[in-house]
């Protein structure tokens, strides 16, 4: 009888997890098994249909199963089948990335950001002593200007170059980055700033400004709308040059060069999102005792060292789980960049375009180019990397449990 | 009891699942899965699966797909309004998803998909390699038959491998479209090759009225089809040949992009299609590079307008295509009568009157009130130039490398000579892929 009810017991436990191992098994593992499986084939739009014959097509793809055979779609194509160099597509996307040439390229540019590294444990060992022999900004300062100095010394503008021939994949996630990297830190000072002035006491009318700065934030979710009218100021026929052509300038086409187009992505972006770190800074402002700051005053503590001495550190836990938040979100940022620039201006045939940022090149090549089978081994590396990303970012946030105990 | 309970209840929600997987099949057939096949594939449930030869009137509706535009669908429409009150019984429902193409090929293999596809005849070879569409011959359709009743253009343009894949509506191509209010007589191009006329033109138009001669969405739009008149007025015989050959990185393409380098000086730098049509209706462009479709905006925003051919612009056929669904559903014959009454003279002459469009049809344009139309003219002297638009797979590799090659010559991110060479690589790329 035990052994009847431990049976019993046990078939309960597997109907009550049943619903959620099915959901985990259609939604999750068998979605990245069939993508896996699809980067290494040569799916596209030439060779769109299964073979179901083969085994593994026959099990993973959808259109062979029993229910759907039926209506399986028969062309003229060659079913896809494996690609001849099993890795054919990932050898397309990174293979030359680990060429000696392109090996060394990316080793003189990771030299150059040792200085900003070297500056940061330097910064960290100081802040434990009682009073730091160099102040932070001026170890910065040296590190920032040591860091540029090697880039020159080093050229790293033609290893830049080199890596560019190596393959879409490094130039695509590389400019996402870069887009991380200035795109956030503008966020944060804006909407700090703004923070900080709806903070003040003396503010007249603070509800209203609250509620008006945080629009844009409210917008986002119109983001393709909002994104055509700013691709409207942008325009050689748009709002910024008409202003300019009132002065007698000349205008400029914004988008057409990839250095301003850049730049007018990043400032739609920044107007998007800043709203955000407004908000998640203004709730932390209010949890910050104004006796400190009494006694600050007290002590004769100017406003600037308020800011950076009692302000920002006690935020700061706040802040930074919001920083990795928006970092992920600016680095899956697809509507903002599609709508004013569409991954343009074009850099040439087969070359991704100047803000072809990681989701709007996955984009194009699934929708524009029917290019699965590449699509597919671009998620693939592109989710390890981001695996490996977010590792980083949890011991990013423990750290942030460290600093609430 | 619990226990079964649980297991009853996973049951029914393994079935609601499964049933949920298959929209193709009405629920009834999920529960008794002893039905005939038939019956699964036949979702319109008002075909008998035994099929009897008492064809009554019953009600049947035949769903078109279609890409037609703003303006021309009013008298569209009514084309098939008219057919439906000659045949009772038949509903002809029409829809223009966003994008077609995608469309089609998520709806077509589940057995949702449209009875008739209106595209345009480059998509066949695609189309028919991922078996959206099906053969005509089948159905008694053959090139002798086509080429009795439609132009020699239409003809090619929907045969492939042999075989008939669709009945061609209308031909369409690009033209200079011009305000007669701007451009005067001694800026129109002299002789529809002469490209260095038409640059001195653009030029001496600038510096006399301030205004740029010409829009095309496809200077700046990565779109090989709008600069197509271009390559090809030059010397470039296709793009992409049947064979998969590429004939881009040659002398004629790059002098085609030279030019379009020395123009980008003379006209706006951004141009798409609402530009262009918005530019034209306020008098700030003199001309627009572009086809048929465009007429009707500028009727409405009461441009003067007149039409000149100027290089080997693309031949388009308009082409209405059979998907196997309608097959499975039983309705390809009558689907196939509705493609045949849409293509016919009597149709096709009352719709270009109306539209501008040009037929394929013979009699369509030899019909006396069509013959005489300006647009007919105008864009008819440019088809005859033309290159028809190539329906093998082949040439679907060509449109985003040209396209980006010429939009990369145009911002000056690339020379002529880089930009083409990257594209022939890119189209053979391509090509190897598909073969």
């Amino acid at each position: 009888m035990i052994s009847w009810s431990r049976r019993r017991k046990l078939v309960t436990v597997l109907l009550f997890l049943g619903p959620t191992i099915i959901g985990i098994l259609m939604f999750n593992v068998f979605p990245m098994t069939l993508s896996t499986y699809t980067s290494f084939t040569n799916r596209n739009k030439f060779h769109p249909n299964p073979d179901c014959e083969v085994a593994l097509t026959g099990v993973l793809d959808p259109v062979c199963w029993p229910v759907f055979r039926e209506n399986a779609p028969r062309g003229l194509a060659e079913p896809y089948g494996l690609q001849d160099p099993l890795f054919a597509n990932y050898d397309d996307l990174i293979g030359k990335l680990f060429s000696p040439e392109a090996l060394q390229s990316l080793l003189m540019i990771g030299v150059c950001f040792v200085p900003l590294i070297g500056a940061s444990v330097l910064n960290r060992r100081f802040s434990r002593r009682a009073s730091p022999p160099v102040s932070p900004a001026v170890v910065w300062a040296g590190a920032l200007a040591l860091a540029v100095a090697l880039a020159f010394a080093l050229n790293v503008g033609e290893a830049y170059n080199a890596l560019q021939k190596t393959g879409d994949f490094f130039i695509v996630v590389f400019r996402t980055i870069i887009f991380v990297v200035v795109r956030v830190p503008f966020s944060f000072l804006l909407g700090l700033m703004l923070a900080l002035i709806l903070n003040s006491k003396q503010l007249p009318g603070r509800t209203l400004f609250r509620v008006l700065l945080f629009v844009p934030w409210a917008a986002s979710s119109l983001a393709i709308l909002m994104a055509l009218v700013w691709q409207f100021f942008f325009r050689e026929q748009g709002v910024i040059n008409q202003v300019l052509g009132i002065f007698g300038i000349d205008g400029f086409t914004w988008l057409n060069n990839p250095a301003t187009a850049f730049g007018a992505i990043v400032l739609t972006d920044v107007w998007f999102s800043y709203p955000f770190f407004m908000v998640a800074i203004l709730g932390a402002l209010q949890s910050v005792p104004p006796d400190t700051y009494e006694a600050a005053e007290v002590d004769g503590a100017s406003w600037w060292q308020q800011l950076m001495r009692i302000t920002l550190p006690l935020i700061r836990p706040a802040i930074l789980p919001a920083t990795v938040l928006t970092s992920i979100t600016a680095f899956q940022m697809f509507g903002t960049a599609y709508a004013i620039t569409g991954g343009g201006p074009v850099q040439g045939a087969g070359q991704p375009g100047a803000t072809d940022f990681v989701i709007v090149y996955a984009f194009k090549q699934i929708f524009n180019s029917q290019n699965y089978g590449r699509a597919a081994a671009f998620a693939v590396v592109l989710f390890l990397f981001l695996f490996a990303a977010t590792l980083y970012s949890l011991r990013l946030t423990r750290i942030t449990k460290g600093a609430y105990e | 009891m619990k226990t079964r309970n649980l297991i009853l209840s996973l049951l029914v929600i393994a079935g609601v699942l499964l049933s949920a997987c298959q929209p193709a099949t009405t629920p009834t057939a999920a529960v008794q899965p002893t039905q005939p096949p038939a019956a699964t594939s036949a979702p319109q449930a008002t075909t008998p699966p035994e099929p009897t030869d008492t064809p009554a009137p019953e009600a049947v509706t035949i769903s078109i797909w279609h890409g037609w535009g703003g303006e021309y669908s009013a008298a569209i429409e009514q084309a098939f309004k008219d057919y439906e009150a000659e045949h009772p019984g038949v509903t002809i429902e029409l829809s223009k998803p966003d994008n077609l193409g995608d469309a089609a090929k998520v709806a077509i293999p589940a057995g949702e998909g449209p009875d008739i596809f209106a595209w345009v005849n480059d998509a066949i070879g695609t189309q028919a390699l991922a078996g959206n569409i099906v053969s005509l011959n089948d159905l008694g359709v053959d090139e002798a038959f086509l080429e009795s009743v439609y132009e020699p253009a239409g003809v090619k343009g929907v045969v492939w491998q042999g075989q008939v894949w669709g009945l061609p509506e209308t031909q369409e191509g690009i033209a200079l479209v011009y305000n007669k209010a701007l451009v005067t007589e001694e800026y129109l191009p002299s002789d529809p090759l002469d490209f260095a006329d038409l640059l001195d033109k653009a030029q001496s138009f600038k510096e006399d009225t301030g205004l740029p001669l010409l829009c095309n969405q496809g200077f700046p739009g990565a779109d090989a089809y709008h600069v197509a008149p271009i390559y090809f007025g030059f010397g470039v015989p296709s793009y992409v040949d049947d064979e998969g050959n590429v004939h881009l990185n040659t002398p004629e393409g790059v002098a085609a992009g030279q030019w379009l380098l020395e123009l980008s000086a003379f006209v706006d730098k951004e141009q798409t299609y609402d530009i262009c049509n918005a530019a034209m209706a306020e008098s700030k462009v003199g001309m627009w590079w572009t086809g048929p479709w465009a007429i009707a905006n500028l009727e409405t925003a009461g441009v003067d307008y007149g039409i000149v051919p100027m290089g080997r612009p693309f031949v388009g056929i308009k082409t209405l295509m059979l998907t196997p669904n309608a097959v499975d559903r039983g309705n390809a014959e009558l689907a196939l009568d509705i493609m045949k009454y849409f293509t016919s003279a009597e149709v096709q002459a009352r719709l270009a009157v109306t539209n501008k469009t040009i037929p394929a049809q013979t009699a369509a344009l030899a019909d006396p009130e069509v013959a005489q139309l300006a647009t007919l003219a105008g864009f008819g002297a440019a088809l005859n130039l033309g290159q028809p638009m190539a329906n093998t797979p082949f040439a679907s590799a060509q449109w985003g490398p040209v396209g980006d090659a010429t939009a990369a010559i145009w911002n000056g991110a690339q020379t002529p000579e880089e930009a083409l060479a990257a594209a022939q690589t890119a189209i053979e790329d391509a090509i190897a892929q598909m073969k």
